[in-house]
């Protein structure tokens, strides 16, 4: 049996461990109420460029009734052969399962569909480091033609391959960023290096309420409809948990009603009026459908920010909770090794005493 | 369904933020073929906008300039919506960075060859350089 000084070594360890837990499920609440108003306040812009781009496909045919051709290259449907899946994963631990949630569904999209051609993009160092560790990074060989100008050619070597990765990007969340990451995924669409481009995140409507899903970002089929083809629901046990870490960290566990201003929002554009159209629909189309792309990409991103730090907050929670639960477990250990030890002292001075 | 005021309801809307929304007399917006400036009662309008300055006029703190890059404008006659891609206040431009992307315009077009595409781009970073010192020197 332990004695009472390696008890109360350990009892001290452990309360060292709470803290830190603790104070990491503040620094996550606070995280998470900061990364939710981000959440929200990006929410006008993309329920409004949805909404006009949805009003400009109405009006305006996608084929050019003259040429017959698409007006923009975004619209167009290939047969799937080559896939791009973006995986939005988390930069840090910590945040129980949500890291290996986000992968797995990631691996069995990728071995669901084994006879296509999977370029990965990674976003989240975790996700970066697993998948680089599965799979091999793309390689590109240089390639000078007759005028001379040196472009960079692909040479694909496996059937899944990482081809890019952008550590660091949810840290700072910027549109800029974001921006360039949605402007190389539509020239590579438009260039027919891909056929169709997917995301996977995880969706974040408020605490108790979020899930893994695996979007089709491109082509674009429907306007503002997302077209999700896969979801992992939380099961009741993980909601319980979770709002009850939510509760004791003093977060809102209901969503913030926007209804008012997303449907002022929804307004935009949408108008029962003839506009005019300064630009042609081509040039609106050019301009439109990448801030559009670029909007989805940058909701997948907060929502899945915000989704991390709910997960790490409530994984701390959990964590300073088991150590509550040991502390009491060693301290009743402790005193009842002290009384012991007491007892059998007592009984050696009665004794001793007897025996004289 | 004119009322008395005969102001405007202009918001300025970027895709981190709502930077303005408030009634106005009147605004300029920097659309792509040129300026445009919107009263009430404007014909329904949509258009591209580029870069420069988002102008209010008549708003509850005076006139007010907004720095603006890329992104759309939705008019009807009472309600004016700007999406823009980027948006400053002008105390929030920072000059030696508008120098830089400056610089960097200038070097991409240099460097542009006969793409152009390239030169596209390169133009595109000149211009919201230049709209940006250009309201950060009026604010000054």
């Amino acid at each position: 049996m332990a004695n009472v000084l390696d008890l109360r070594r350990r009892i001290r360890s452990v309360k060292n461990t709470r803290q830190i837990t603790k104070a990491m499920k503040m620094v996550s609440a606070a995280k998470l109420r900061r990364a939710q108003e981000r959440a929200l306040a990006a929410r006008p812009y993309a329920k409004m460029i949805t909404s006009v781009l949805e009003s400009l496909t109405r009006r305006i045919e996608i084929f050019d009734p003259v040429t017959g051709s698409l007006r923009h290259p975004l619209f167009a449907t290939r047969e799937e052969k080559r896939v791009l899946l973006i995986v939005v994963s988390g930069d840090k631990g910590f945040a129980g399962a949500f890291n290996t949630n986000v992968l797995k569904t990631a691996f069995q999209f990728i071995s669901g569909n084994p006879d296509k051609q999977i370029d990965i993009e990674a976003v989240g160092r975790k996700g970066r480091d697993q998948m680089r560790r599965h799979y091999p990074v793309a390689s590109y060989k240089e390639q000078t033609d007759e005028s001379g100008h040196t472009s960079q050619v692909r040479e694909r070597g496996e059937s899944v391959e990482v081809t890019g990765d952008h550590p660091g990007m949810l840290i700072k969340l910027e549109t800029a960023r974001v921006q360039k990451l949605a402007e190389s995924i539509i020239s590579r669409y438009v260039h027919e290096e891909i056929d169709a481009a997917y995301i996977v995140y995880n969706e974040f409507k408020s605490v108790i309420s979020q899930r893994l899903v695996v979007e089709r970002l491109l082509p674009l089929m429907k306007i503002g409809i997302p077209q999700i083809t896969g979801a992992v629901e939380p099961s009741s046990e993980q909601r319980e948990r979770a709002a009850e870490a939510a509760l004791s960290a003093g977060i809102e566990l209901e969503p913030v009603d926007t209804a008012a201003a997303d449907d002022e929002a929804r307004k935009f554009g949408t108008s029962q009026v003839d506009y005019i159209y300064e630009q042609p629909a081509e040039e609106l189309f050019n301009g439109l459908l990448p801030q559009y792309v670029s909007s989805m990409l940058y909701h997948a991103m907060t929502e899945s920010v915000a989704a991390e730090h709910a997960a790490r907050m409530t994984a701390m929670d959990s964590a300073s909770n088991n150590a509550s639960d040991m502390i009491d477990a060693y301290t009743l250990e402790m005193n009842r090794v002290r009384q012991a030890a007491i007892t059998k002292e007592i009984i050696e001075i009665v004794s001793g005493a007897a025996a004289v | 369904m004119a009322d008395e005021t005969n102001q405007l309801r202009v918001r300025l809307v970027t895709p981190e933020r709502t930077l303005f929304d408030h009634a106005a007399d009147a605004v300029e917006l920097p659309a792509k073929n040129g300026y445009v400036e919107v009263l009430y009662g404007h014909a329904p309008l949509m258009a591209e906008l580029g870069a420069g300055d988002v102008t209010l006029h008549g708003g509850p703190d005076g006139d007010q300039h907004y720095n603006v890059s890329w992104g759309f404008a939705e008019v009807l006659p009472d309600r004016v919506t700007i999406l823009a891609s980027d948006a400053l206040k002008p105390e929030e431009i920072d000059l030696p960075r508008a120098e830089q992307q400056l610089d960097r315009g200038l070097n991409m077009w240099k460097e542009a060859g006969e793409s152009p595409e390239a030169f596209d781009e390169a133009l595109r970073v000149i211009a919201e350089a230049e709209a940006k010192m250009a309201t950060a020197a009026e604010k000054h």
